[in-house]
């Protein structure tokens, strides 16, 4: 044996135990009671025995005390009491002799394993055994049970169950004779996984018939016909990918999906009885365009086969589908009603909405999800009904799933940089025509919160960087005064091919964008407009630097060649005209909110107007706040960070819209 | 069936006990000798001495190879519990008295540890091992 290897240190402990047991044994017959020490101990009744390999298998129900109170005969399986495998080796399997009805004393250590699968724990190492003998009686029963043998029935294993280590994908299952037909979901029989092209039977409409029939004869075989309701993308579980891309600073690149693939395509589909179920296909990468499937598959038919369940889950445990499942509801023509025939005039719309709806997924390397493209549009399907914002606002309820046009003036991320850029929320601020032209009542720009859930394709992300976008919202969810896009919400550009518009046709808005001015109902994390006139300026928050002049880069650093000289090292080039950066905050005095000190965060290139003069001030350090003072400072568009009532005060950040 | 299942689960234990710390703890070893009897120790002796390869194809075809103690090349397939050693005919096939012999223990055992040496052999290299079993058999 290898020195300090396993086989080695195996050895030890083997022997180890080995003086352990037969000590103990020792102990037990010549103390001849059973030892006093009850700490640990197992004590078990033996309700079934059998046989595997070597190893003999007690079903056994844990007994609470020590059952000197109880008589063998007299005590009844309580539903309570738990259920375990114990396992004893040959060894020790002779050295009891044990019977069903037995009560066993296990003494540590033993060990416990818990299945994956099953909900009985397998109890192991049991070598510290001795059966307990309660009574005169049982004491003579086991001495004529000595006499005669007891046949054990052998399980005998099939060499087809192999055993499977990494937990990625399910177990095989085993070929035992013995078969169930699962509820959980369960990978299929070793035989079937010959992959030949199986002869499917004919087109079934019930997605329900379809999954109650898993696991029977033939179920792979079963196709349903359903209607694609809704396409969209969902976060794989498994896991995200940040991306740092070498030196470059996280901000300057757009978002990616890139490989590994995180993200999963589904669909959200209806049979002909109105049932829903949620379809989870392949991954896609980031270059598969989410917008192309929606645009190609809603509203048609398709043939699902050897669907695979995932889940079958319940409005309770899954709001943010349900959600969805409820726009959809009622359906749009009546549907069948199960129990009749193929070919009843039963149809109704009069159904209550449902209460579940089962989570399917692909084999994995089949696909059997067969669209018709070509077809025309299927009667069920319910294209998302699209309004306007001032409709949306006014909406009554909670968790309702809305989808709109609107115009993206400004993009905030969120800032906590623990989290990875491509799991991070962010906060869209948005209008429309209809917020726009209203002289009061409502806001003129609303925030959409996207949150990590919702998967974002990289055209939009990009598009989001780039400018001010009109960007259709699919299935956003609205609740408690604000617009969320979570899970199955999708962000296009384009505006899919059928939509129930209630409102206008929403294009271009007229004139420019204005923002609801600041007053004393202005609250965080919104924006806003101010004027004002500057009463301080906050020179300890004064700063300002240089960046380069082609890629904007903050961070040049000296020449090494000329000292003098600046150099980026994105452009890996002498930077000759930097742009000069400048922050500072000044506070100003606004007649929208009098009691107020307003804090406003400024930046050099965006506000010219104000600061053409500082800079120069600064620049030329001449600066002196009283020249600064009393200047009118007139629309700036803000961010309000924060507004508090003690000391009364709103800090804002100078924001550019898009 | 129990046994196949807590057989799975201990190995299992033993990978992720390995995966995370380097180190398989007496327990899940003790637990291995319970399970797998005489078996065990053997096993783990092929192990330590790295002795099982996995032979790979293009097609993706895999197969064990495990060098027994006496020098012989013993096959074990991947796709159900079969090896060319006598001891797998005696006690597995003939007596049920395991469901392992030692090479097989061995070679999940290196999977758990990533003790296994890789091969990439040929489809016709692949072929001809399984036939030269046969032929041995035979």
């Amino acid at each position: 044996l290898c020195r300090g290897g396993l086989a080695e240190r195996l050895c030890r402990l083997q022997n180890r135990e080995r003086s352990a047991i037969s000590f103990w044994r020792h102990q037990c017959i010549s103390d001849d009671r059973i030892p006093s020490d009850k700490s640990g101990v197992l004590v078990v009744k033996i309700l079934e025995i059998f046989e595997e390999c070597t190893i003999q298998v007690a079903i056994c129900q844990q007994l609470e005390q020590s059952p000197a109170t109880l008589s063998p005969e007299d005590a009844v399986i309580s539903a309570e009491e738990p259920i375990l495998k114990v396992l004893f080796t040959r060894e020790t399997a002779a050295h009891l002799r044990s019977r069903p009805q037995d009560v066993i004393h296990i003494y540590p250590p033993w060990q416990k394993l818990l299945l994956q699968n099953a909900d009985v724990p397998v109890i192991m190492n049991t070598y510290f055994s001795q059966k307990v003998l309660l009574s005169e009686h049982s004491e003579a029963r086991e001495k004529t049970y000595g006499l005669t043998k007891m046949l054990i029935r052998k399980n005998i294993i099939s060499l087809a169950q192999t055993f499977r280590l990494d937990d990625l994908d399910d177990k095989l299952q085993q070929e035992s004779s013995d078969n169930q037909v699962p509820c959980a979901p369960q990978t299929h029989n070793s035989s079937d996984s010959k992959q030949h092209p199986l002869a499917l039977s004919a087109v079934n409409d019930s997605l329900l018939e379809m999954v109650e029939s898993q696991g029977a004869v033939g179920w792979r075989e079963v196709q349903v016909r359903v209607t694609i309701q809704r396409v969209y993308c969902l976060p794989a579980r498994e896991g995200y990918r940040s991306h740092t891309q070498g030196n470059k600073p996280l901000c300057a690149r757009p978002v990616t999906n890139s490989d590994p693939p995180n993200v999963r395509l589904c669909l959200l589909v209806q049979d002909a009885y109105g049932m829903f179920s949620e379809v989870q296909l392949q991954f896609l990468s980031s270059t598969d365009d989410i917008e192309q499937y929606c645009r190609r598959w809603e509203g048609k038919s398709c043939c699902l086969a050897g669907m695979k369940i995932l889940q079958r889950t319940t409005r309770g445990r899954a709001l943010g589908l349900f959600s969805l499942i409820d726009s959809l509801w009622p359906p749009v023509v009546p549907v069948k009603v199960p129990g009749q025939s193929q070919d009843s005039e039963m149809m109704t719309t009069n159904l209550p909405p449902p209460s579940f709806c089962y989570v399917l997924t692909v084999q994995s390397g089949e696909i059997h999800v067969e669209v018709d493209e070509e077809e025309q549009i299927s009667n069920l399907y319910q294209p998302p009904a699209v309004h306007d914002l001032k409709e949306i606002l006014l909406i009554d309820g909670c968790n309702k799933r809305c989808s709109f046009w609107a115009q993206v003036l400004y993009r905030r991320l969120q800032t906590k940089h623990s989290v990875p850029i491509d799991q991070r929320e962010m906060l869209l601020f948005v209008t429309d025509s209809t917020l726009q032209d209203v002289a009061h009542g409502i806001p003129k720009v609303v925030a959409v919160s996207v949150t990590a859930s919702c998967v974002l394709s990289m055209e939009i992300i990009e598009a989001l960087s780039a400018g001010s976008q009109l960007v259709f919202f699919k299935d956003a969810l609205w609740g408690n005064g604000r617009i969320i896009c979570v899970e199955r919400t999708v962000l296009l550009l384009q505006k899919p091919l059928l939509c129930s518009a209630a409102g206008a046709d929403l294009s271009e808005l007229t004139g420019p964008v204005r923002l609801d001015e600041l007053d004393s109902t202005t609250q965080a994390s919104s924006v806003c407009a101010l004027r004002g006139t500057v009463v301080g300026v906050n020179e300890s928050t004064a700063f300002s630097w240089p960046t380069c002049s082609r890629c904007g880069n903050g961070k040049l650093e000296l020449c090494p060649q000329d000292r003098e000289l600046l150099y980026c090292n994105q452009c890996s080039e002498v930077v000759t005209t930097p742009v000069l950066k400048m922050q500072l905050e000044v506070f100003l005095s606004c007649p929208s909110r009098p009691q107020s000190t307003v804090k406003v965060k400024v930046r050099h290139e965006v506000s010219i107007a104000l600061f053409v003069l500082l800079t120069l001030l600064l620049f030329l350090q001449t600066y002196e706040v009283q020249s600064v003072l009393g200047k009118e400072v007139g629309l700036l568009n803000c961010y309000v960070h924060s507004v508090t009532s003690h000391p009364n005060c709103v800090a804002l950040e100078e924001i550019v819209l898009l | 069936s129990t046994l196949p299942a807590v057989a799975e689960e201990l190995l299992r234990e033993i990978r992720k006990a390995f995966q995370e710390t380097s180190h398989v703890p007496d327990d899940l070893l003790l637990g291995l000798k319970f399970i797998f009897g005489p078996s065990a120790v053997p096993a783990l002796d092929l192990v330590d001495q790295r002795s099982v390869t996995r032979l790979r194809s293009p097609s993706g075809r895999t197969l064990y190879q495990v060098l027994g103690s006496s020098g012989k090349l013993y096959t074990c397939y991947s796709s159900c519990h079969f090896c060319t050693c006598p001891a797998f005919v005696f006690s597995v096939l003939q007596k049920s008295e395991s469901l392992l012999c030692k090479h097989i223990l061995a070679v999940y055992l290196s999977q758990a540890m990533g003790a296994c040496q890789e091969l990439a052999v040929s489809e016709e290299q692949l072929t001809n091992i399984l036939l030269a079993e046969e032929e041995h058999e035979g």
